[in-house]
C-alpha cells in the first residue's frame, strides 16, 4: 500500500563502506509515518548502519538520506537527533550519571527546568513499568531490563516523533525478553511513533510488525510480512534464514 | 556534577595561590630585607662559597648591600647567569675562563688579554686575588707510595687504577680528554660529584681522584698530590669576574673587588676551607674573620629552617603543577579528537621528558633567569607527559558505545565533553596528575642548582659539606611529601569520582 504523504524516512541508493566492504550497498528504502519497521538479518547484514544513516552517526558515500522527504544535512544534525530516540543493545546509559542525571542529560542543556525534567521522568517511568524509586540509583544498581526501560525512557525524553531501536532486547534473559516485548509493543501501538527496529531474530521482528525488511550484504532481500516470506520467498537464502530460526508463530489459517 | 567541578578548581586555585604567595617569597634570605644593590652568585663548592661571602662583606664595609645567591651551580650556570644580569659578579679561574668560556684564548693566556676579551662581552674582571687553584690528581699517600706513583705520569705503568673525576673535569677541555692525551692514560675514568670523590677514595673504593689545590681534604685524608711533570694543567688564577655595568650602578663594589686582590694566599685560603669543610664553620663567619669584621646583620646565622624549604618546594610543585593542567588537559582532548595531531603532541612531550632535568634546568636560565621562574618552567615542561597522556588514555579508553550514546541525544561536543567525556576519563586524568606531582616532588630538588632554593638546598649544601645529617633534611621531608602529596591524591580521588563509577559492575 503505497503512502499517502512522504515517508518518515527514506534511502535513496545509499552506499556506506568501510574499505573494500560495503555496508550498505545501493540502498534505496522508506519507513512509513507511525508505523513499526522492523530490519533483520544476519550479523554484519547492514542493519545497524542503516539506523546509524538515519541520524548522522555515519554519512552515506553516495546517495541521499531524507526526513520528511528532505535531505539530512551535517550542519543540522543535532537538532536532527533530538527529533529521534536512540536505544542500543546495552542501553548506552551513562555510569558516572544517575537515572535521573541519564535521563536529564539533554533536557538540561534545552533549558527545562528541575521540576519538569522529575515530572517527565516519573510520567514516562509510568509508561515503562518502571518503579519511580529507581529514578537516584545508578545504572551499576539497574537489572539488565531495568538498565534497557531506562534507555526508552532517555530516547522518549524529548517526545521524538521517531524511534530508533538497535536490538533493544539483545542482552537479556528470555523472561525478561518476553515480558519487555509484550510492554514495548503496547507502548509503541499507545504513543504512535515512528519506531525502526533492528533484530536478528525473525519471531520477534514478527511480534512487532508485519513490515520486516530482511537484509544481506548491505542490500534488501526481501520486504514485506512474515506470511509474505513463507509465501513467496525472494530467493533460497530467505528460505534458509526461515528455516534457521525455530518456534516462529504458526502461519495464519 | 556541578559542584564537583566547582571543587576540582577551588582546589586548583587555593593550591595556586599559596604557591604564589610561597614564591613571591624572596629566595635569598635574610639578605632581601634591605634594599640590594648587587648580587653575587657562587658555585656549589665550598671555596666559592666562601669567596662570594668574602665579596659581600666586603661590599658591605663599602656601604655596598649585596646579595649572595650561594651554591647556584656549576661554571656554566654562573657564567649564563653573569651574561644575562641575573648576577652581577662571581669568583671565576683564569684557567677555566681560558679554555672552558673563551675557547678563543690561547691556553695561558695572561690577565689583560682575558680582561680586553671579557670587555667585549660588557664584563670586567678584578685583579688576581693572589692564590692558585689549580687541577691536581691525587691518591692516598699509603697506596701512592705501595705502587711507587708519584708523578701523573707514573700513572700510565697501572690501567687497572680506578680514577673518579668530578663530572665538571670528566668533560672540559683542560679536564680528562686533555690530560689523557697529554700523559697518554690507559685507563677510563668515572664521573663523580667532587665532595663525594673524596669519601670515595678515603674508602678505598677508588685509587685516584682530580683535586682543587686548595682543597681542605688534602691534608685531611693524607692525599699525595701527583707531579704535573708534563706541565699540562694551566694555571688557575682565583678572580671576581663582574658586569661593566656595575661601574655606574656600585663604583663602591667595584673599588671593593680591587682591594681584595693580592690579599688570599693558597694556604690561607686552604685554611678558610678547612674552617667551614672540615670544621663545619659557617662561610659568612670564616670570611667576616678574615675580613676581621663581623659578619654582621647580613650574616646568616643560620640556614633557612624546614618550614622556609617546605614553602618554597609547595610553591615550585604546586605552580608547576596547576599551570601543567592548564595546559596538558586541554592539550590531551586535542590528542584524542585528532588521532594525527595526537600522536605528534604526545610525540613532543614524550621528547621533553628524555631531556635530561638538570640539562633542562639549564636550558630555561637564558629565557627565565635564575631562581624559582626557571625551575617552574623546567618542571611545567616535565608534568606535561604524565598528564596529556593520561587524559588522552582516559578519553580515548571510553566505550565507542558510550560516546555514540551522548552523539546521539543531539548534545553539541563541548557538552558532551562536559558532561560526559571528561567526567568519564576523570580517574584517568587525575593518576596522570598524581604521576606527575609525585615525579616533581623529586626533580624539584634540582631546582636548588638553579637558585630555585626547596628541599634542594639542604641536600645541595650537606653533599658539598660531606654532611648526612644536612642531607637527610632535604631527602626525607622531600619522600615524605612525596608520600603525602600521593595520600592526598587519592583521597581526592575518592571525592571526585562519581559514585556510580565507584560501584561494582553489575552482573
Amino acid at each position: 500500500m503505497p503512502a499517502a504523504s512522504d515517508p518518515a524516512f527514506s534511502l535513496l541508493g545509499v552506499t556506506r563502506a568501510y574499505g573494500a566492504v560495503r555496508a550498505v550497498d545501493s540502498l534505496t528504502l522508506d519507513f512509513a509515518r507511525g508505523r513499526t519497521t522492523v530490519l533483520i538479518g544476519s550479523s554484519g547484514c547492514g542493519k545497524s548502519t542503516v539506523l546509524r544513516l538515519l541520524i548522522g552517526l555515519e554519512w552515506p558515500d553516495a546517495g541521499e538520506v531524507r526526513r520528511d522527504g528532505v535531505a539530512l544535512r551535517r550542519e543540522r544534525m543535532l537538532e536532527e537527533r533530538r527529533r529521534v530516540g536512540y536505544v542500543i543493545q546495552e542501553g548506552g546509559l551513562f555510569p558516572h550519571l544517575s537515572v535521573l542525571g541519564n535521563l536529564g542529560l539533554l533536557p538540561r542543556y534545552l533549558g527545562w527546568s528541575a521540576a519538569r525534567i522529575r515530572q517527565r521522568a516519573i510520567e514516562l517511568a509510568g509508561l515503562v513499568h518502571l518503579d519511580a524509586d529507581l529514578l537516584e540509583r545508578f545504572p551499576a544498581e539497574l537489572s539488565g531490563g531495568q538498565r534497557q526501560r531506562v534507555a526508552l525512557m532517555r530516547a522518549l525524553m524529548p517526545d521524538p516523533p521517531t524511534l530508533l531501536l538497535d536490538e533493544p532486547l539483545g542482552a537479556l534473559d528470555p523472561l525478561v525478553r518476553h515480558g519487555l516485548q509484550d510492554e514495548l509493543r503496547a507502548i509503541f501501538r499507545q504513543l504512535g511513533k515512528t519506531v525502526v527496529m533492528v533484530t536478528h531474530d525473525l519471531g520477534e521482528a514478527a511480534f512487532f510488525s508485519d513490515r520486516l525488511v530482511l537484509m544481506r550484504r548491505g542490500r534488501v532481500v526481501q520486504d514485506g510480512s512474515l506470511d509474505d516470506f513463507r509465501r513467496a520467498p525472494a530467493d533460497d537464502f530467505v528460505r534458509a534464514f526461515l528455516a534457521a530460526q525455530r518456534g516462529l508463530p504458526e502461519p495464519g489459517p | 556534577m556541578r559542584c564537583r567541578f566547582a571543587l576540582v578548581w577551588l582546589c586548583l586555585s587555593i593550591l595556586a595561590r599559596i604557591a604564589m604567595a610561597a614564591d613571591t617569597d624572596p629566595q635569598a634570605g635574610p639578605d632581601a630585607a634591605a634594599p640590594v644593590a648587587v648580587t653575587i652568585g657562587s658555585k656549589d663548592f665550598t671555596e666559592a662559597i666562601v669567596l662570594g661571602e668574602i665579596a659581600r662583606l666586603a661590599a658591605q664595609r663599602h656601604g655596598v648591600e649585596a646579595t649572595h645567591r650561594r651554591g647556584l651551580g656549576g661554571t656554566r650556570i654562573l657564567w649564563r647567569a653573569l651574561l644575562e644580569g641575573e648576577i652581577d659578579a662571581y669568583a671565576e679561574y683564569t684557567g677555566t675562563l681560558a679554555h672552558e668560556l673563551l675557547r678563543d684564548m690561547p691556553a695561558d693566556a695572561g690577565i689583560e688579554p682575558l680582561r680586553a676579551r671579557l670587555r667585549e662581552l660588557g664584563l670586567g674582571m678584578a685583579d688576581p686575588l693572589g692564590f692558585d687553584n689549580s687541577y691536581a690528581i691525587g691518591m692516598l699517600e699509603d697506596r701512592a707510595q705501595s705502587l711507587d706513583i708519584e708523578s701523573i705520569s707514573d700513572l700510565a705503568a697501572h690501567p687497572g687504577l680506578r680514577i673518579a673525576l668530578s663530572n665538571e673535569f670528566m668533560d672540559r677541555a683542560d679536564g680528562w680528554p686533555g690530560l689523557k692525551a697529554a700523559y697518554r692514560l690507559p685507563m677510563d675514568a668515572r664521573g663523580m660529584d667532587h665532595a663525594l670523590a673524596y669519601r670515595a677514595i678515603a674508602t678505598g673504593a677508588v685509587d685516584a681522584i682530580d683535586l682543587y689545590s686548595t682543597d681542605a681534604e688534602i691534608a685531611h685524608h693524607g692525599l699525595r698530590v701527583l707531579d704535573d711533570d708534563r706541565r699540562h694543567f694551566p694555571r688557575y688564577h682565583a678572580v671576581f669576574l663582574f658586569r661593566l655595568d656595575l661601574g655606574q650602578r656600585a663604583p663602591d663594589f667595584v673599588a671593593a673587588l680591587g682591594d681584595l686582590a693580592g690579599t688570599i694566599s693558597a694556604s690561607g685560603m686552604r685554611a678558610m676551607n678547612k674552617a667551614v669543610k672540615i670544621d663545619g664553620e659557617p662561610e659568612a663567619r670564616v670570611a667576616g674573620r678574615f675580613l676581621r669584621i663581623e659578619p654582621g646583620a647580613g650574616g646568616r646565622a643560620s640556614g633557612p629552617g624546614l618550614l622556609e624549604y617546605t614553602l618554597q618546594h609547595l610553591a615550585l610543585v604546586g605552580v608547576s603543577l596547576s599551570l601543567a593542567i592548564l595546559l596538558a588537559v586541554p592539550l590531551g582532548v586535542l590528542a584524542a579528537r585528532h588521532r594525527r595531531l595526537g600522536q605528534l603532541v604526545l610525540g613532543l612531550v614524550g621528547i621533553l621528558q628524555t631531556v635530561p632535568s638538570l640539562a633542562l634546568f639549564v636550558f630555561m636560565i637564558p629565557l627565565f633567569g635564575i631562581g624559582a621562574t626557571p625551575a617552574i618552567a623546567a618542571l611545567f615542561l616535565y608534568s606535561l607527559l604524565p598528564i596529556v597522556r593520561n587524559t588522552h588514555a582516559g578519553l580515548v579508553g571510553i566505550e565507542a558505545s558510550l560516546r555514540e550514546s551522548a552523539a546521539a541525544l543531539g548534545l553539541p561536543a563541548r557538552v558532551r565533553l562536559r558532561r560526559v567525556e571528561l567526567p568519564l576519563a576523570l580517574r584517568s586524568i587525575l593518576a596522570g596528575v598524581k604521576i606527575a606531582a609525585v615525579i616533581n616532588v623529586g626533580t624539584a630538588t634540582l631546582g636548588a642548582l638553579i637558585g630555585a632554593g626547596g628541599y634542594g638546598q639542604p641536600i645541595l649544601t650537606g653533599i658539598r659539606l660531606d654532611d648526612i645529617g644536612l642531607i637527610m633534611r632535604g631527602a626525607v621531608p622531600a619522600a615524605l611529601l612525596a608520600l603525602a602529596i600521593q595520600g592526598v591524591f587519592e583521597l581526592l580521588e575518592r571525592v571526585l569520582t562519581p559514585r556510580g563509577l565507584r560501584l561494582p559492575p553489575a552482573s
